[in-house]
């Protein structure tokens, strides 16, 4: 099934002819039976998964099973030697592609920049102009709850205020696919799950495809729309779940809901697997 | 208590027990003196230091003169060191290998106690405020230069990996990651640099110069005033805390979001 397919390094903006068929029209993000050593050591072993456009979708896994890998081959940002085929809306990854806004577990938020210029930070490099990202971080800004802290450094903000400030920064980009690193890992709970539930807003408002990786089973069935579960290095996908829940959710009641539970008992059966079945 | 009252109050509970202390230390040295138990060929006497000052910063301007060459040497070498340096560190952050290369050769020009190189400067560089500018220059450089690579090397790889995941060009990396990361720890070397510079300077002068305070500190200790050699020491000191005073302020201006 894994027939080989020639090196591609990220940066290289192969022809639509050098990546085989184009990719049907609703899908935005596409792995295709992706293999990554880093030396001799095997760490992403075959992993095909497809996002469709404009949902959220969660990849879950224990640690190191290679989900922060694919995320940062979809951005561009490693090189290392791989087979298989991925594509971020019809193209091969490149680094700073204005397509793909990035996002990390720690709020990378500039010491030296006001919360407003953070939150512009995004945009003046990728060349909007001054008035309009302006504009755009101001009412951001508002809308993930920092309106008055426009004008103050980071280390005054606390720990959630810090993310809420990154989320501005991330949504303010004009860019159809989001890519998160586990962006919540570092909140408290209560805190974790007020930025879940912003996080789903803002992608209500506005749609764009969101990958979005966690170890958190249930912050994943709670904003997602579909939840992979990758298995253990040499990191495979053990399972891919729709997740029925209507929407508009309420996060915070989610608990209370049984089909919630059934859902969680029914993937946390394929994650426990997939770490049985790993061979380290 | 109004505002104001209090902080009269506090600032008498900084200030008196200091001048209580300062009192007490500076008469007890007079007494000493006027009553033989301490020389005042080897340690000068308060009086006298005081008078000194009187007759040579506020009677005469001469201190002064020589005040104005030791400071000018001092930023001149402060300001060449300091570029050259910031220059070097970028070249070598941005060319490790070439930093590699030279790294044995510049710690060994470094290890090398800089005041040896006073005779070669003197030769080359005439007896005046030069060869004082390139003793500075060469403590100065060192000590700013292994602060800018530390500063550009020790980034928040956060910054670097979101920066990058933006599109960002070079000039773009520099300008908003790379310099303002640095600054903190490229300043704390330009602090020591200063000093430094001022050390250069002075040790040079008091090898053998024409002018500047290190030349008139070391012709009153060859003469035995001891008043003068106190009142240099003072004035070198006040200099110091002043120049540091300085940049303390610059660097607080600048780094305001620390
Ligand atoms: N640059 C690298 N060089 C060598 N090995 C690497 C490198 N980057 C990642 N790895 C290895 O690849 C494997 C997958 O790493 P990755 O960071 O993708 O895991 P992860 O699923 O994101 O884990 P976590 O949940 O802990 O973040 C790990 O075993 C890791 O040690
Ligand atoms: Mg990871």
């Amino acid at each position: 099934m894994a027939m080989v397919q020639r090196l591609q390094f990220p940066g290289e903006t192969a022809s639509i002819k050098s990546v085989g068929k184009p990719m049907s029209e609703d899908v935005a993000i596409e792995v295709q039976d992706l293999e990554v050593s880093f030396g001799n050591r095997k760490v992403i072993d075959g992993v095909s998964l497809q996002i469709p456009k404009e949902q959220l979708v969660s990849i879950v896994g224990p640690s190191g099973c290679g989900k922060t890998t694919v995320l940062n081959l979809l951005a561009g940002l490693v090189d290392v030697p791989r087979k298989g085929k991925l594509l971020v809306g019809n193209k091969s990854p490149r680094l700073g592609d204005d397509r793909i806004a990035y996002m990390l577990a720690r709020d990378s938020l500039l010491p030296w920049r006001t919360t407003l210029q953070n939150a512009c930070y995004g945009m003046q490099i990728r060349g909007v102009p001054a008035k309009l990202r302006e504009e755009r971080a101001r009412d951001l800004l508002g809308r993930v709850g920092l309106a008055g802290f426009e004008n103050v450094y980071p280390k005054q903000l606390s720990h959630g205020m810090r993310q809420r400030c990154a989320l501005a920064r991330t949504f303010a980009l004009d860019a159809p696919y989001l890519l998160m690193d586990e962006p919540f890992g570092a909140l408290d709970a209560q805190t974790k799950l007020t930025l879940e539930e912003l996080l789903v807003e803002l992608w209500q408002q506005e749609r764009r495809t969101v990958m979005f990786i966690t170890h958190d089973l249930a912050e994943a069935i709670a904003i997602s729309d579909r939840v992979i579960v990758m298995s253990a290095r040499p990191g495979r996908i053990a399972g891919n779940f729709a997740i029925d829940l209507p929407r508009p959710r309420n996060i915070r009641s989610l608990q209370k809901e049984p089909h919630f539970h059934e859902l969680y008992a029914q993937i946390w059966g394929v994650l426990e697997d997939g770490w049985r079945h790993s061979d380290v | 208590m109004s505002k104001n009252e209090r902080l009269a109050l506090e600032f008498g509970a900084t200030v008196i027990p200091h001048a209580v202390f300062l009192g007490v230390f500076l008469g007890l040295w007079e007494y000493a003196v006027r009553v033989g138990w301490l020389d005042s060929i080897f340690f000068g006497q308060p009086s006298g230091i005081a008078s000194f000052l009187w007759a040579n910063l506020i009677q005469s301007a001469s201190l002064w003169k020589e005040m104005g060459w030791t400071v000018f040497g001092t930023f001149s070498s402060f300001v060449l060191g300091s570029i050259a340096a910031i220059l070097t560190g970028l070249l070598f952050v941005m060319m490790p290998r070439l930093e590699r290369f030279l790294d044995p050769y510049l710690t060994a020009f470094n290890a090398m106690p800089r005041i040896a190189l006073v005779p070669l400067f003197i030769l080359w560089f005439g007896l005046g405020v030069a060869s004082k500018i390139a003793i500075g220059v060469t403590l100065t450089f060192f000590i700013v230069l292994s602060s800018t690579i530390a500063g550009m090397r020790g980034l928040n790889q956060d910054h670097v990996v979101l920066t990058r995941t933006l599109g960002a060009r070079p000039a773009q990396m520099f300008a908003y990651v790379t310099l303002p990361g640095a600054i903190p720890v490229i300043f704390s070397g330009l602090r020591l640099g200063l000093l430094y510079a001022m050390l250069g300077v002075v040790g040079g002068e008091i090898i053998a110069a024409e002018h500047g305070l290190g030349q008139s500190l070391a012709y009153l200790g060859s003469t035995f005033n001891m008043n003068g050699v106190m009142a240099l020491l003072l004035i070198l000191s006040v200099l110091g805390m002043t120049v540091t005073g300085i940049m303390t302020y610059v660097e607080k201006r600048l780094l305001h979001w620390q």
